[in-house]
C-alpha cells in the first residue's frame, strides 16, 4: 500500500470515529436530561419514557456507529489502497 | 482485497476482520461461516418454536410461557405502530425479524464460536456480515412497499407528492435511506460490539472485557427491537397513508 | 467486508423460509392459545360478575324477608301481650265486681241481721219494761 493512502486512512479512520461521536454524544446527553425531567416530573410515566428514550437513544447511537462503519471500510477495505 | 494484519503477531488472540470462509455452490460463491451460524440460530428458534407450541395448556409454564411472553411483546409492539385493525397479519414478519436478529446478535455474544476452527476466516454472529442485515433489510423495504400496494392500490404513490411535490426527491431518497441505514445500523452495532470486545480481550484477556460483553449483550438486544420497531413503523406507516405526520426520516 | 456475493439473496429466501415455518410452528398455535385464553377470561370473568349481582340480590332479598318476619313476631307477640293485658284486666275487674257483690251481700245480711236483732231487742224491751214495772210496783 502506498504509505500517504495508508497514513491518510488511518488518520481518517480516527477522525471519522472521534467526529462522528461529538454530535451524539450532545444529543444522547440532551435526551437522556430530558427524559430524566419528564420521569421527575411524571414519576407514572416513567415506562413509556425508558421505552422511548433507550430507542431514540440507539438511533443517535447508529450515527455514530455510521462513522465507524466508514473507519472501518478505510481500515479494512480501502478502495483507494491497490 | 487488502488487509491489515495489525495484530497477528500477538499469540493471545487476533482480530480477523474481512476474513471470509467461502464455499462455492455451482459458480456462486457464498460466505460459509455465516450460513453456519444461521442455520444454528435457526434451529433454535425451531426448537424452540416446536417445544412451546407442542403441548399447549391454558395454563401455560416453562418454555411455553417464554414463548408466550415474547409473542406478545411482539403483538404489542406491531400494535402499537400498525394499529389495531392491520397488525395482526404482519406479527409473523415483524416477529420473525425480531427474534432471528436477537438471537443471531446473541449467539454471537453467548456462544464461544471462536473455539470452532474454520480454514479460513472465524464463526460469528450472523448478523455480523453484511450481506445478512442487507438481505433482511431489503426485505423490509419490499414488505412496506407490498402493504401499501396492497393497502391502497396505486393510490400508494401520491404519499410520495403528497403534501407537495417539491419533496418528491426527498421523498424517493427515504426510498434508499431507509434500507441503508436499517442494514447499516445493524451491521456496524454487532461489529462494533464484536471488535470492541475483541480489542480488550487482546489488551486484557481475563475479566476486564466482561462488563463491555454485559452492555455488548444489552445493544443487542436493543438493536434487535429497533430493527423490529422500525420495520413495523415503515410497514404502518405505508398502510396509513398520509393520514399523519412523517415520521419517515430517522437517521 | 463489504463483499456481496451470493449469499445474500440466499439469507433472504432462508430468512422467508424461517417465517414460514415460524408462522405455522408458533405464531398461528400459540396466538390461538392466547386468543382463547383471553376469551375464556372474559367469559369466566362475565359469569362471575352475573354470579355476584345473583348472590347479593338474594343477599338483599333475603335480608328483607328477614325483616319482615322479624316485624311480624313483633307484632305478634305485642298482640299477644295486648290480649294478655286484656284478659288480665277483664278477670280482674269480674273479681272485684264478685267481692263488690259479696261485700254488699254481707252488708245487706248484716244490716238485716241487725235490724231483726234490734226489733227483737225493741220487742224484749217493752217485755223487759212491763215486767220492770211489774216488780216495782208489786
Amino acid at each position: 500500500m502506498d504509505p500517504l493512502v495508508a497514513s491518510a486512512s488511518v488518520l481518517a479512520a480516527a477522525l471519522a470515529v472521534g467526529l462522528a461521536s461529538l454530535g451524539p454524544g450532545l444529543a444522547q446527553g440532551n435526551a437522556s436530561g430530558q427524559a430524566l425531567e419528564g420521569i421527575a416530573r411524571q414519576p407514572e410515566a416513567e415506562g413509556k419514557i425508558r421505552g422511548t428514550l433507550l430507542l431514540t437513544l440507539a438511533f443517535m447511537e447508529s450515527l455514530t456507529i455510521y462513522g465507524l462503519v466508514i473507519a472501518l471500510v478505510l481500515l479494512f477495505a480501502n478502495p483507494f489502497a491497490s | 482485497m487488502p488487509l491489515i494484519h495489525l495484530w497477528t503477531a500477538l499469540p493471545l488472540a487476533k482480530l480477523e476482520v474481512g476474513h471470509h470462509f467461502y464455499w462455492h455452490i455451482g459458480n456462486l460463491r457464498v460466505h460459509g461461516q455465516v450460513f453456519i451460524t444461521t442455520w444454528f440460530v435457526m434451529a433454535i428458534l425451531i426448537a424452540a418454536a416446536f417445544a412451546a407450541s407442542r403441548n399447549i395448556q391454558r395454563v401455560p409454564s416453562g418454555i411455553q410461557n417464554l414463548m408466550e411472553y415474547a409473542l406478545e411483546f411482539i403483538r404489542d409492539l406491531t400494535k402499537s405502530q400498525m394499529g389495531e385493525h392491520e397488525y395482526r397479519a404482519w406479527v409473523p414478519f415483524v416477529g420473525t425479524l425480531f427474534l432471528f436478529i436477537f438471537v443471531c446478535n446473541w449467539s454471537g455474544a453467548l456462544v464461544p464460536w471462536k473455539l470452532i476452527e474454520l480454514p479460513e476466516g472465524e464463526l460469528a454472529a450472523p448478523t455480523n456480515d453484511i450481506n445478512t442485515t442487507v438481505a433482511l433489510a431489503l426485505l423490509v423495504s419490499l414488505a412496506y412497499f407490498y402493504a401499501g400496494l396492497r393497502k391502497r392500490g396505486l393510490k400508494y404513490f401520491t404519499k410520495y407528492i403528497e403534501p407537495t411535490p417539491v419533496l418528491l426527491p426527498i421523498a424517493i431518497l427515504e426510498d434508499f435511506t431507509k434500507p441503508l441505514s436499517l442494514s447499516f445500523r445493524l451491521f456496524g452495532n454487532i461489529l462494533a460490539d464484536e471488535l470492541v470486545v475483541g480489542v480488550l480481550v487482546l489488551l486484557v484477556p481475563l475479566f476486564v472485557p466482561l462488563p463491555v460483553m454485559a452492555l455488548g449483550l444489552f445493544t443487542s438486544a436493543i438493536q434487535a427491537l429497533v430493527f423490529a420497531t422500525l420495520a413495523a413503523t415503515y410497514i404502518g406507516e405505508a398502510m396509513e397513508g398520509h393520514g399523519g405526520e412523517h415520521e419517515g426520516a430517522h437517521s | 467486508m463489504f463483499d456481496f456475493d451470493a449469499t445474500l439473496p440466499l439469507m433472504a429466501v432462508q430468512f422467508l423460509i424461517l417465517t414460514v415455518i415460524l408462522n405455522a410452528l408458533l405464531y398461528k398455535p400459540l396466538g390461538q392459545a392466547l386468543d382463547n385464553r383471553d376469551e375464556y377470561i372474559r367469559t369466566n370473568l362475565q359469569q362471575a360478575k352475573e354470579r355476584l349481582q345473583q348472590a347479593t340480590e338474594l343477599a338483599q332479598q333475603y335480608e328483607q324477608e328477614l325483616v319482615s318476619t322479624r316485624r311480624q313476631a313483633q307484632a305478634l307477640i305485642e298482640e299477644a301481650r295486648a290480649e294478655a293485658q286484656k284478659i288480665a284486666t277483664a278477670e280482674i275487674a269480674e273479681a272485684q265486681q264478685a267481692v263488690q257483690a259479696e261485700l254488699l251481700k254481707i252488708q245487706a245480711e248484716i244490716d238485716q241481721q241487725k235490724q231483726a236483732t234490734l226489733q227483737a231487742l225493741e220487742g224484749q224491751v217493752a217485755s223487759l219494761s212491763e215486767q220492770l214495772l211489774a216488780k216495782l210496783l208489786a
